[in-house]
């Protein structure tokens, strides 16, 4: 589904799944990135979330800002015994020589109006992870164990 | 050995479509591709080399334990760059090794082996992967397959009501701070200590379900978060408890001090350390990443994330690993016990008491080992990423009743068809730093498979074959299918037939438990 010029999609892996996501902007790449992240992870009936704070998450590059990123998710949601059903960015800058993110995760109960679990992601990985900037914007490839 | 069932060759991972149930869109950005096929060398029958010229940066040679109908759905496979890849970290000796069921992972391949110097290597958390100390146990007990075919119905679940399983699932009791450090630090013993199980199950489990070396305070508090609420649960994915049937005696001999036989019902289980250990492996890579350039690493896959050994990153590493391995060996001694207690209310207390453990085995763990290397002993540290020890008879580290045959090794194939239990052979020691597989290897991706099996009810399947069989989500059994699996008696068969094991008895499942 392309919404507002996002789009996000899955790639095959024996094991486990890679997810990809473009956006025209990296907070909206990011915010993205974590929805591949959630409609891998659970069935979602539409619940929009409750909101949780996420970061402030600094990295020297884009890859690694992204792996701190959609790990911090996964990990805010099993902390909480609930689902990731999204994320909103508030910031995603420069800091210093590196980068900074700050948002929110949006959880929900899970078997709330039957959302239910369809993989555990155990994490993202840095394998053939991506951040890269084109002509349409920006797109963001990741590995996730499941 | 059984004939290998016939299939065709797995279709090439990277061609295909996205998950059909989710959106498509354009191909993966432009990025650098580590892992692209390599050349490969047959050595013999049961060996393929790919020689260290290969690929850039490569320190030693690759070595694939595979048999000409393995390496058929191999060649292509990205697994075997990403054993290339192994072979570039500092330190490294002997080979960068890949077991019979290897497959793409991701940094490591599943099923790699890889050692490094204890003095002047390095330590990479992706060699042991997300899910620190996942392993498998194995218990016995008095019952014969009739006794269980007559109430499989019940037995499942049951035992789906006393294991939690799947996502969200959380165990009997929170763990405080202070109950989660007294695991970090005693493993297994930690449950026994609260009569949940016996001083039998830690003399045979592997580090005796104790690693020596953890620091509680090297353990993330959002690790702890994670796993505060997860110990005796099973977790998902291709996590299983399965009571089985021993249905062929390969070994006698091993059988006889297995205490193992015909028609014999065991169980076997499969997790690991959950969110715990996750977490704990993503704190670390995150450290190590950030660390590499002032160590000057650089490394063809960024997963490959490592530090030297000694250093403060690989320092914390190890003790976090090793409290994650603690909780791994702890959950699975409390899964044994609800088992117990299972088996205890269907079948009478004494079924229950006097179900043994023949061994519990780790296959995602890096551990500290004495190997010949160019005739010398030296102190090494080996990965193991989805790869099990398999020591030898009268190894010292065997426990003293198996020491005249060598080491249990436990290899679980799919849900519909075996697993093995073998021992340790010589040739381990001698030519894969003292491992060998540690289950059937994926061969299907998940969407793969359930494409295969659109329509087909997995479940009704199973049933047809006497195979009862609960789970979260019964509507994605097809990704835990049979036919997502490498054949494992096409992967034992070479790992025999290369020296590392000896296989002992083969199993059936009876009840399958999947989370």
């Amino acid at each position: 589904m392309v919404h507002r010029g996002r789009s996000h999609g899955y790639l095959p892996h024996t094991a486990d799944a890679g997810l990809v996501a473009r956006a025209p902007t990296l907070a909206g790449l990011f915010e993205e990135a974590a929805l591949a992240l959630a409609e891998l992870a659970a069935d979602n009936p539409g619940l929009e979330g409750a909101p949780v704070p996420a970061g402030p998450l600094n990295a020297g590059d884009l890859g690694g800002l992204a792996f701190a990123w959609l790990n911090e998710l996964i990990g805010l949601a099993e902390s909480a015994g609930q689902a990731l059903v999204g994320a909103t960015v508030t910031r995603l800058d420069r800091a210093g020589d590196g980068w900074i993110v700050e948002g929110r995760a949006l959880l929900a109960p899970w078997g709330e109006a039957g959302l239910q679990g369809r993989r555990h992601v155990k994490a993202v990985t840095f394998h053939r992870l991506v951040v890269e900037e084109g002509r349409a914007g920006f797109a963001l490839a990741a590995y996730v164990d499941l | 050995m059984a004939p290998r069932m016939g299939r065709g060759p797995a279709e090439p991972v990277r061609d295909m479509p996205a998950d059909p149930g989710l959106t498509h869109v354009p191909p993966l950005p432009r990025a650098r591709i580590p892992d692209a096929p390599v050349a490969l060398e047959q050595v013999d029958e049961w060996r393929w080399r790919i020689p260290r010229d290969t690929r850039r940066g490569m320190r030693v040679d690759g070595l694939v334990f595979a048999d000409e109908r393995l390496m058929a759905h191999l060649r292509d496979d990205p697994a075997l760059g990403q054993v290339a890849n192994v072979a570039t970290l500092p330190g490294i000796v002997g080979a960068s090794l890949a077991m019979p069921d290897v497959h793409w992972g991701y940094g490591f391949p599943v099923g790699g082996v890889a050692a490094t110097l204890a003095d002047g290597g390095v330590i990479s958390p992706g060699g042991i992967g997300f899910d620190i100390n996942c392993g498998v146990r194995l218990l016995r007990c008095g019952l014969n397959r009739g006794d269980v075919t007559r109430v499989a119905t019940r037995l499942a679940d049951e035992l789906f009501r006393a294991v939690p399983t799947g996502l969200g699932a959380r165990g009997g009791r929170h763990l405080g701070p202070h109950e989660l450090d007294g695991v970090f630090s005693a493993g297994a013993a930690w449950a026994v200590q609260r009569g949940l199980g016996s001083p039998e199950d830690l003399e045979l489990t592997e580090e005796l379900g104790e690693f020596a070396g953890t620091d509680p305070a090297s353990v993330s508090e959002r690790a702890r978060q994670r796993g505060g609420d997860q110990l005796g649960t099973l977790g998902s994915g291709n996590h299983f408890l399965e009571v089985q049937a021993v249905d062929r005696v390969l070994d006698s001999d091993g059988a006889r001090a297995l205490a193992l036989a015909m028609d014999q019902v065991v169980v076997l289980i499969h997790c690991g350390s959950r969110g715990l250990g996750h977490q704990v492996c993503t704190d670390h890579l995150a450290a190590m990443d950030r660390a590499a350039a002032r160590y000057g690493i650089v490394l063809p896959d960024r997963q490959l994330a490592c530090a030297p050994l000694g250093t403060p990153e690989a320092d914390g590493y190890l003790a976090a690993m090793a409290a994650a391995a603690n909780f791994a060996w702890a959950n699975r001694q409390v899964i044994s016990h609800a088992v117990r207690g299972v088996f205890g209310r269907i079948f009478g207390r004494d079924v229950g008491e006097d179900m043994r453990l023949v061994y519990d085995v780790s296959h995602n763990i890096a551990k500290m080992e004495r190997h010949r290397v160019g005739g010398r002993e030296i102190q090494l540290c080996v990965h193991r990423k989805g790869a099990t020890r398999a020591l030898p008879a009268g190894h010292p580290d065997v426990p003293a009743r198996y020491r005249g045959v060598g080491q249990p090794v436990l290899i679980p194939g799919d849900m519909g068809r075996y697993s093995f239990v073998a021992v340790g052979a010589p040739g381990a020691m001698e030519q894969s730093f003292g491992s060998t597989c540690h289950g059937a290897g994926r061969d299907l991706s998940r969407h793969a498979a359930s494409r295969e099996l659109r329509g087909v009810d997995v479940a009704a399947e199973l049933a047809r074959q006497g195979i009862t069989v609960r789970a979260q989500r019964p509507d994605l059994l097809a990704e835990e299918a049979a036919l997502a699996y490498k054949d494992v008696v096409a992967v034992v068969e070479v790992a025999a037939g290369a020296g590392l094991i000896r296989p002992v008895a083969r199993m059936r499942p009876l009840v399958v438990i999947k989370g």
